[in-house]
């Protein structure tokens, strides 16, 4: 959450500070509710979270967050006060929840700068009758009531300015005609028309009326105003009106960032990243791959009085502070736009190359030269580059925690309203990706997590019936191999049907004639389920059914590059896999030659090379080949066949076969030549070029030209 | 009710003085001395004011300076908590921060500009001074 | 930049590095030749024109995207005009060269075999297309024509130039019926 607030404004902070105190508070209630009842620890938490909110929302006079949360506190201060036995547990669990979701959702509205209006009374009645309860379920005879919760009604009251939804933000520009007199005058009288809407006013040169000089200088370079009111463009342009000295009245909307950032201009609308500064690389590395990777903010230099006091304030001019004020503190961090955090990223790849070009240069083979001390040098520089590129990448990098976290709460609810006893559980939640990624990812997660529950897991007799003792489990994992990350959705339900899909497949005309169901493999089947319309179920669920879901997943992991895996046992369960290129993969690579393609391949998939004899080689008839080395037979790819390129080798004994191998499959690929081993960047393959089966990215080599990457996963298929 | 502002924009000032003579008798200042000077002119004469409404940005002394001195002056008349005038700070400054310092400075309020007349009004009936 | 523009373009935000958007961008046009014909495209689509390069081929790709090149460290894919208008392609030699242009934040190098110059053309100066009928597949891609003295320039969509599907099975279909018809 860290990242989504640019200034510390009372407001920001306010929704800050509590948003993560629910969210902290739901991983908490979550975690519970399947015990008996909250320990004292959670007792304790809950009951300060509602505490604070209650005082915070009192300040900022949201009235009905603060009644709910001092509600709710009261609950748990008679819990905490009085432990009653048999508090009916998963009722309590189910008002927080619905508390929680009232002020979230309350919260939403106020960020998105509407008035948090929602009613809360019916949710403070369930509670009081709640509270009524057990407070008559637990009455002892002769014992004293607990003492009643004191609230100390806010003394101070924080109000939100009004300009976060309406206030409009503009640019204007005025050009008058060259000859124009006095053209100052005319421009404060712009000015003063504006002023009626305006509830802020900035105008560039300032010195209009006193200084006669600004008239040439407006004639020259126009005049620019910086306005923020709530009118319409049309009621601007209407105020400033035409003279017959205006040429050209420009009128642009913009953001308040732009207007607050005054005449200094930047790139206007890119959103901001944080940069720390002064931490060492130990340090930040160290960060990002901490358990809590919260931004610590630094404390700024304090504020006393007296530090506001203006200059006499010319009308205009953005109130001066008398005191001397070092414009852009010297804070540990800075806001950074992110298209410099990508721009910095491109460097960094273009470094990697230019080493190597530099590392490659034909000026080193000279026969008898003494390198000593260029490969000591040349080590240190790999060093460098391999640091500064871990910790740019490292900036960018956010865990999957949050976004797994959603999913928790999904699981729950829907198993709630499902009626079904089913557990979460997540592994690798550390897992880090780029920014970028988790956007992406979130919508197909959600949909698959849902899938899960609601179709792959059964209902709790049929589970009782088909003689499954455990309880059904949803396992969400991620892990990074090979400059991917891999994300997968694990339920041990009733897993595919495989029948079922080929028979609609079959109906809906995707198989082929002639070819029997038999002779489609599970994946091949199962993928059947990502197409447009597809979905066997007869029902249509609020949740899923209505196959429309899993086309748009796969096709939302398709634009960032992404594939999805499917894998099922019927009975025991199903398993979706995300595998989702990191953005920026640097990683080490054999360069081959197929003709005149050169191609690279990740060298962790190479697991060995060698030279085949003809005699080594079997033909099929249908035109499949395979090879024998040292008694193991291994089918065959001729890639320069496959891809229909020119000139390549046709020969197995004047070419190089590769063995791949990922997750235990192994095939060959027959190529022309190897070149040799060395560090790639992954670029993606342009967007506008559709995926090719095999291909996962290019990058460019140390002599200029392009190489595209293979993909060995996907040749293997 | 009596009402003090302290306002250095003569627009705003104009503005503030319309809204604020809604509630009561407003009297008007341009910076923080003179604010401070016109609450201490009113204590000596007996009539306190009941409403500060303060800038915070404000040539000569600021608004908290003009907050510490108000506070100061009452402090040393033994004015009880629930007769100590309620002080409005209205600002653009919206940092945490700021609004921190003001309220340990004791400002009872603390309004963004432009103000939200009505959450305004609403705040001013909590403290029951409509 | 003079600071106008400067200030202009800033205050723009969110229009792509090669629309300007602004008065004197309209109305001018990069020219080419191709076959027998010229076309324009709006210059405020065009990023740079490059002199051919080497270009690294993708296998399985339709016939008029010819690769990818390296344009100082961006990656480019770029496409034979003539091969998108369905003409047969002429041989690369030292005219060629390729126009990089960038619609929509999609950046794609278009192989032209000549370049001509670019051309202010006038609103009036500017003439529906012709229906169905002349043949010439690039008829899809032109949204006008331009007049310019006594030549023409057939104007083209880029947006459709790029991303045009090849003509559904539908489409093909009755282009043939159509065609059979004319004979």
């Amino acid at each position: 959450m860290a990242e989504e607030f640019n200034t510390e404004s009372m407001l920001d902070m306010y929704l800050f500070e509590n948003t993560q105190l629910l969210e902290q508070l739901q991983e908490t209630v979550l975690d519970q509710k399947d015990a008996d009842c909250f320990d004292e620890d959670s007792i304790n938490e809950i009951f300060r979270t509602m505490h604070t909110i209650k005082g915070s929302s009192g300040i900022m006079m949201f009235d009905n967050i603060t009644a709910v949360s001092h509600k709710l506190e009261d609950v748990f201060y008679y819990l905490r006060e009085s432990h009653p036995d048999n508090v009916p547990h998963v009722e309590l669990v189910e008002h927080v929840l619905e508390v929680e979701d009232f002020i979230s959702s309350e919260m939403e509205k106020i960020r998105g700068g509407d008035s948090p209006d929602g009613d809360a009374s019916e949710i403070i009645a369930n509670l009081d009758k709640f509270l009524e309860k057990i407070k008559n379920g637990t009455a002892e005879e002769g014992a004293e009531p607990p003492p009643e919760n004191v609230h100390t009604a806010p003394t101070q009251f924080y109000i939100a300015p009004m300009a976060t939804s309406a206030s409009h933000f503009y640019k204007i520009f005025i050009t008058f005609f060259p000859e124009t007199e006095m053209a100052n005058v005319h421009a404060y009288k712009a000015v003063y028309a504006l002023k009626e809407i305006a509830e802020d006013i900035l105008y560039s040169p300032e010195d209009i009326l006193t200084d006669e000089k600004s008239g040439e200088a407006i004639v020259k370079d126009g005049f620019k105003i910086l306005l923020q009111s709530q009118s319409s463009e049309e009621e601007v342009r209407e105020l400033i009106g035409v003279g017959y000295d205006i040429q050209k009245v420009d009128v642009f909307e913009c953001k308040a960032e732009e207007f607050l950032r005054g005449f200094d201009f930047g790139d206007a609308d890119a959103p901001l990243a944080k940069i720390d500064l002064e931490s060492s690389v130990e340090e930040i590395e160290a960060r990002s791959t901490d358990a809590k990777s919260e931004e610590t903010k630094p404390a700024k230099p304090a504020i006393a009085p007296g530090d506001f006091v203006i200059q006499s304030r010319e009308p205009g001019k953005q109130k001066k502070l008398a005191k001397d004020k070092p414009k852009g503190e010297k804070a540990s961090f800075i806001s950074v736009n992110v298209r410099k955090m990508d721009q910095l990223m491109d460097l960094i790849g273009e470094l990697v190359i230019s080493e190597s070009v530099v590392l490659q240069s034909s000026d080193l083979k000279v026969p008898g030269l003494n390198l000593d001390n260029f490969n000591k040098a040349a080590a240190q520089l790999a060093k460098v580059s391999t640091d500064l590129q871990n910790v740019i990448m490292s900036m960018r990098m956010v865990p999957l925690a949050n976004t797994f976290q959603k999913m928790n709460r999904i699981v729950f609810d829907v198993s709630r309203k499902l009626g079904k006893d089913i557990e979460f559980v997540m592994i690798g939640e550390q897992t880090e990706v780029d920014k970028n990624i988790i956007e992406h990812i979130s919508d197909p997660l959600m949909h698959l997590v849902r899938n899960s529950v609601d179709h792959g897991i059964e209902t709790n007799e049929e589970r009782r019936e088909s003689g499954k003792t455990s309880k059904g489990k949803v396992t969400l994992a991620a892990r990074t191999e090979a400059g991917k990350v891999w994300i997968s959705v694990e339920d041990n339900g009733k897993g595919l049907d495989r029948d079922k899909i080929i028979a609609k497949a079959r109906k809906q005309g995707l198989l082929e004639e002639n070819k029997p169901d038999s002779a489609y493999t599970d994946k091949e089947v199962y993928q059947f389920i990502t197409l447009p319309g597809f979905s066997t179920n007869e029902q249509v669920t609020e949740y899923s059914g209505r196959g429309v879901g899993m086309d748009v997943v796969v096709q939302n992991i398709q634009a960032i590059g992404g594939t999805l895996e499917i894998e099922s046992e019927p009975g025991l369960g199903s398993i979706m896999t995300l595998k989702i290129p990191l953005t920026l993969a640097i990683i080490d690579g054999i360069v081959m030659e197929i003709g005149t393609s050169s191609f690279v391949m990740e060298t962790g998939a190479i697991k060995e090379f060698t030279r085949v004899k003809e005699s080594m080689m079997i033909h099929e008839p249908n035109g499949d080949e395979y090879v024998m080395i040292r008694d193991e037979c291994f089918p065959v790819l001729r890639l320069g066949r496959w891809y229909g390129l020119e000139h390549y080798e046709e020969s197995v004994e004047e070419g190089v076969m590769l063995i791949l191998e990922i997750d235990e499959k192994k095939v060959c690929l027959l190529v022309d030549r190897l070149v040799g081993e060395q560090e790639i960047v992954v670029k993606p393959i342009p967007s506008y070029i559709k995926k090719v089966k095999g291909l996962s990215g290019c990058t460019q080599l140390g002599d200029g030209s392009i190489a595209l990457i293979l993909d060995a996963a996907g040749l293997i298929e | 009710m009596k009402i003090l502002l302290a306002e250095d924009d003569f627009a705003t000032r104009k503005f503030m003085a319309n809204f604020l003579s809604k509630y009561g008798e407003c009297d008007v200042t341009v910076d923080g001395m003179e604010a401070v000077d016109a609450f201490m002119m009113a204590l000596e004469d007996g009539e306190p004011y009941d409403l500060a409404c303060l800038d915070i940005m404000m040539p000569v002394m600021d608004g908290y300076q003009a907050l510490v001195g108000i506070r100061n002056l009452e402090k040393q008349r033994n004015v009880p908590e629930d007769k100590a005038v309620k002080v409005i700070m209205t600002t653009a400054l919206n940092e945490e921060r700021n609004v921190k310092m003001a309220f340990e400075l004791g400002c009872t309020i603390y309004s963004g500009k432009p103000i939200d007349q009505d959450r305004f009004e609403q705040a001013l009936k909590k403290l029951n001074l409509i | 930049m003079d600071e106008t523009s400067k200030w202009r373009e800033n205050a723009e935000g969110n229009d792509t590095a090669a629309s300007e958007g602004y008065d004197a961008q309209k109305g001018k046009y990069m020219t080419f030749k191709s076959g027998l014909e010229y076309f324009g495209l709006g210059i405020q689509y065009v990023e740079q024109i490059i002199q051919f390069q080497t270009i690294t081929a993708i296998p399985e790709t339709e016939d008029y995207i010819k690769g990818l090149i390296n344009l100082r460290g961006k990656v480019i894919p770029v496409v034979d005009v003539r091969l998108r208008f369905k003409q047969p392609p002429l041989e690369y030699n030292d005219r060629t060269c390729i126009i990089v242009i960038n619609v929509r934040d999609v950046t794609v190098g278009l192989i032209v075999e000549q370049i001509a110059e670019v051309v202010e053309i006038k609103e009036d100066n500017i003439l529906p297309p012709p229906t169905i009928g002349r043949g010439g597949a690039h008829n899809k891609y032109v949204y006008g024509i331009g007049r310019v003295g006594d030549t023409v320039k057939l104007l083209l969509d880029p947006d459709k130039l790029l991303n045009d599907e090849d003509l559904s099975i539908a489409e093909q279909a009755n282009e043939m019926i159509f065609e059979e018809n004319e004979r």
